[in-house]
């Protein structure tokens, strides 16, 4: 019964958008009652994904895709999330949030009714692209053609917390530059005033923010989950959500130079048409299963070949667009050695240039493989030595940028920040000599402590300091650099002073961890709704009264048939460990415990980054 | 002061540090040899995994495999030839700087001079 509303009101819904598509040519209507079919058609997409929602929850399995994705001893929560832990469902919730991003757009004010009704429009005809796509290849609403009254069960690496809110934050991201990509279309067809420069830059800085937190999720949740101590692993996925955040970023730093009268309008055009087109065909490459991953569900051809030409749709769309209805010639660039329009411009090449250079190596073994028919990978260590050296002028660069002047290329105050950097490097030349020396850890050091100290700094000597709202707007892009810089220590310490220590231990023995005493007190079997776990306990230095316990160990789900590795992390302010249980040779156990200093910094600078982003939303 | 003149400063600390650090390119012991190589192979068992990081019998026997020719003398290079030959060029997660992969390898670096052409033409020296 849900299926059936569901499915109804979906088509309906794209039905309501192909009237508003046509009405631009056939019938026309007047802007209120525009809006008001557009949320409509919002809200019954909306219906549609909360009746799939609802077939998970009462785990209805005359439902094809519940069935092929649920179970009924699944706790509520996995139920919920299990509505997009698939490939028909997540495609509904990026449906549904497009038409979230309509309905809330629809009640910009301040902008011109023409203008806001084109950028409907052409969300309009995206939603009916993407929802053509769920009816004819990936219907979340086919009836189950056998009666059963049990399912198949969720992917048991799914059912983890951070992965329930992953997948629509993620898409948030994703889909809110669909917006954008609107936004930047209709202002190439009504190409009036730059007002629309300022509803895009709210808008971009929203998808991106999103898109941050997505990202992290995923990372934070590799870090926990996947049981090797790492959190970025430049897997194909990950690259493919990395390129719009890039270019997100590109964009609204170039949106920037609308406040400084330096609009360079046919630059901003083609970074949102280009952060839209890398959502798809972010979308395409997952969807089709052509990356070997763990994110590709299952993989179909048709599917494939249907996003791949709504990619070839949107993206030939807006460039061929942007090519016909080029903007008007803006002013020439004020460009100096160096001030912030060249500061800017720079950032803007270097961020292209890595998102390029990622885009190349991510899908640089598909070519080959098309080609010589021979399968190769390009991992960390091409990107490592190709996307991290030509961010590092970037870097460099973005400690002093906000303070850089928009007409001249003076800079005041200029002694402070070069004793600054001086004493910094000294003192991170000191860390570094009593520590093993490493190259890539005194860079990253001096990078973020420097692009920390000059933000400081720059707060400090160029703003009255006063606590309150319109004052945090004016420091935001320093506490965004700052959020940037302390991530870059967090990097590096966790990526260069890792440490790894491995025993075999028996219950009941004991083991040194950087300087303190673990026992490992015993090992435990239970048996979960779900699932059966087998937990290593320790407890960490025993020889204080407040030990704390640590819990390492695996999960077994029988319905699935597989073994998730379940990480014990004991987080301290300066360092995590993370300990793994290995498997039992000989009646001893493999334990392998990481010392990984200063990862929670990593976690912090992001949280900063969004929260700067946020803030920005408000400031013109 | 200039900015040009911070930027001098920062060249002259930067060039003096990367002399000093010469110093402590001492020699490797065995084991971090070992990680550094199983680092950029991918555990052909695994999904995204490299050797170093995982526990599977494919990854343990690479791990012996790497130690026992880097004991023997081989160079890193040789070792990568050798595994290429066996599992093929899926198993190096560093894709091979050779005549192949020429455009991937300078890529970035072609758009980096291009990029910074573009800044040098645009850039005026003087305000005005």
């Amino acid at each position: 019964m849900s299926s059936l509303v569901g499915f109804l009101s979906l088509v309906f819904a794209i039905g309501i958008n192909f009237y508003l598509f046509l009405s631009r040519y056939i019938f026309k209507f007047q802007k209120q009652k525009f809006n008001l079919f557009i949320r409509f058609s919002s809200l019954l997409t909306l219906l549609s994904f909360f009746s799939l929602m609802y077939a998970y929850v009462v785990s209805d399995f005359s439902n094809y895709n519940v069935f092929q994705n649920s179970h009924s001893n699944k706790p509520l929560i996995y139920k919920i999330s299990g509505t997009w832990g698939n490939h028909e469902g997540s495609m509904l919730l990026w449906l549904s949030i497009l038409s979230i991003f309509s309905f809330f757009f629809s009640f910009t004010k301040n902008i011109e009714d023409n203008f806001q009704k084109l950028t409907l429009i052409i969300q309009a005809f995206l939603h009916i692209l993407f929802g053509l796509f769920i009816v004819f290849t990936s219907n979340p609403f086919l009836v189950n053609s056998i009666l059963v009254n049990e399912g198949l069960g969720l992917n048991p690496i799914l059912q983890d917390p951070g992965l329930a809110v992953h997948p629509p934050i993620l898409y948030a991201g994703y889909v809110g530059y669909s917006i954008v990509f609107s936004i930047a279309i209709a202002g190439l067809f009504q190409n009036t005033d730059d007002e629309w420069l300022y509803v895009a830059k709210k808008w971009s800085l929203i998808s991106w923010t999103f898109l941050t937190g997505g990202i992290a999720l995923g990372s934070y949740w590799a870090y926990y989950e996947l049981g090797w101590g790492g959190w970025w692993f430049w897997d194909p996925v990950e690259n493919i959500s990395l390129m719009p955040w890039i270019a997100g970023l590109a964009l609204v730093h170039s949106l920037m130079m609308v406040r400084g009268e330096q609009a360079i309008k046919k630059w901003i055009v083609f970074l949102s048409i280009l952060c839209f087109s890398l959502s798809v065909f972010g979308t395409f490459l997952v969807r089709s299963g052509i990356l070997t991953s763990v994110h590709s569900f299952a993989a179909d051809a048709s599917r494939g070949i249907f996003i791949l030409l709504i990619f070839f749709i949107v993206t030939g769309f807006g460039f061929l667009v942007f090519l016909l209805k080029e903007p008007k010639k803006s002013n020439a660039l004020n460009l100096l050695f160096i001030n912030k329009v060249s500061a800017l411009v720079i950032n803007n090449i270097l961020m292209i240039i890595a998102t390029l250079t990622i885009l190349l190596g991510t899908i640089y073994p598909i070519i080959i493989e098309v080609l010589y028919n021979k399968r190769i990978s390009v991992g960390g260590p091409y990107f490592n030595s190709t996307v991290i050296p030509i961010m590092i002028p970037g870097f460099l660069l973005m400690s002093i940028a906000p303070i850089l002047s928009w007409q001249t290329n003076k800079i005041n105050n200029s002694k402070k920040y070069v004793l600054a950097f001086i004493i910094l490097s000294i003192l991170v030349l000191i860390q570094s000599y009593f520590m093993d020396f490493n190259t890539w850890g005194f860079v990253g050091l001096l990078l973020g402590f420097w692009i920390i100290l000059a933000s400081i700094i720059a707060i400090f000597s160029s703003y009255k300091i006063k606590i309150n709202f319109k004052f945090f707007k004016i420091i935001n892009p320093h506490v965004a650099h700052i959020g940037v810089g302390i991530a870059i220590v967090g990097i590096t310490c966790s990526s260069v002073f890792k440490n790894e220590l491995d025993f075999n231990l028996n219950e009941g023995d004991k083991f040194n961890v950087n300087g303190k005493t673990v026992l490992f007190e015993k090992i435990e079997t239970t048996n979960e709704i779900n699932f059966q776990s087998l937990r290593g306990k320790f407890l960490f230095d025993i020889e204080k009264n407040q030990s704390k316990e640590i819990e390492a160990g695996k999960n077994y789900y029988p319905v699935s048939k597989m073994i998730t590795s379940e990480a014990g992390i004991l987080h301290q302010w300066n360092k995590d460990i993370y300990f793994i249980l290995g498997d039992q040779k000989n009646n001893e156990w493999f334990v392998k415990v990481l010392i990984n200093p200063f990862v929670s910094f990593i976690w912090l600078g992001v949280i900063i980054m969004m929260y700067s982003g946020l803030i920005a939303v408000s400031r013109r | 002061m200039k900015l040009s003149h911070f930027y001098k400063f920062l060249h002259i600390i930067i060039l003096s540090f990367v002399f000093f650090t010469f110093k402590i390119f001492a020699v490797e012991n065995i084991d971090e040899r070992v990680k550094k190589l199983t680092l950029e192979l991918r555990c052909m068992t695994c999904q995204n995994q490299s050797i170093y990081d995982s526990d599977a019998e494919f990854s343990n026997d690479i791990k012996k495999i790497v130690k026992r020719k880097l004991l023997e003398g081989k160079s890193e290079r040789d070792i990568k030839i050798f595994l290429v030959e066996r599992y093929g060029e899926y198993i190096l997660f560093r894709p091979l700087m050779n005549y192949n992969n020429i455009f991937l390898w300078s890529f970035p670096f072609i758009l980096l001079i291009i990029g910074l052409f573009f800044v040098l033409i645009k850039t005026k020296t003087r305000k005005g």
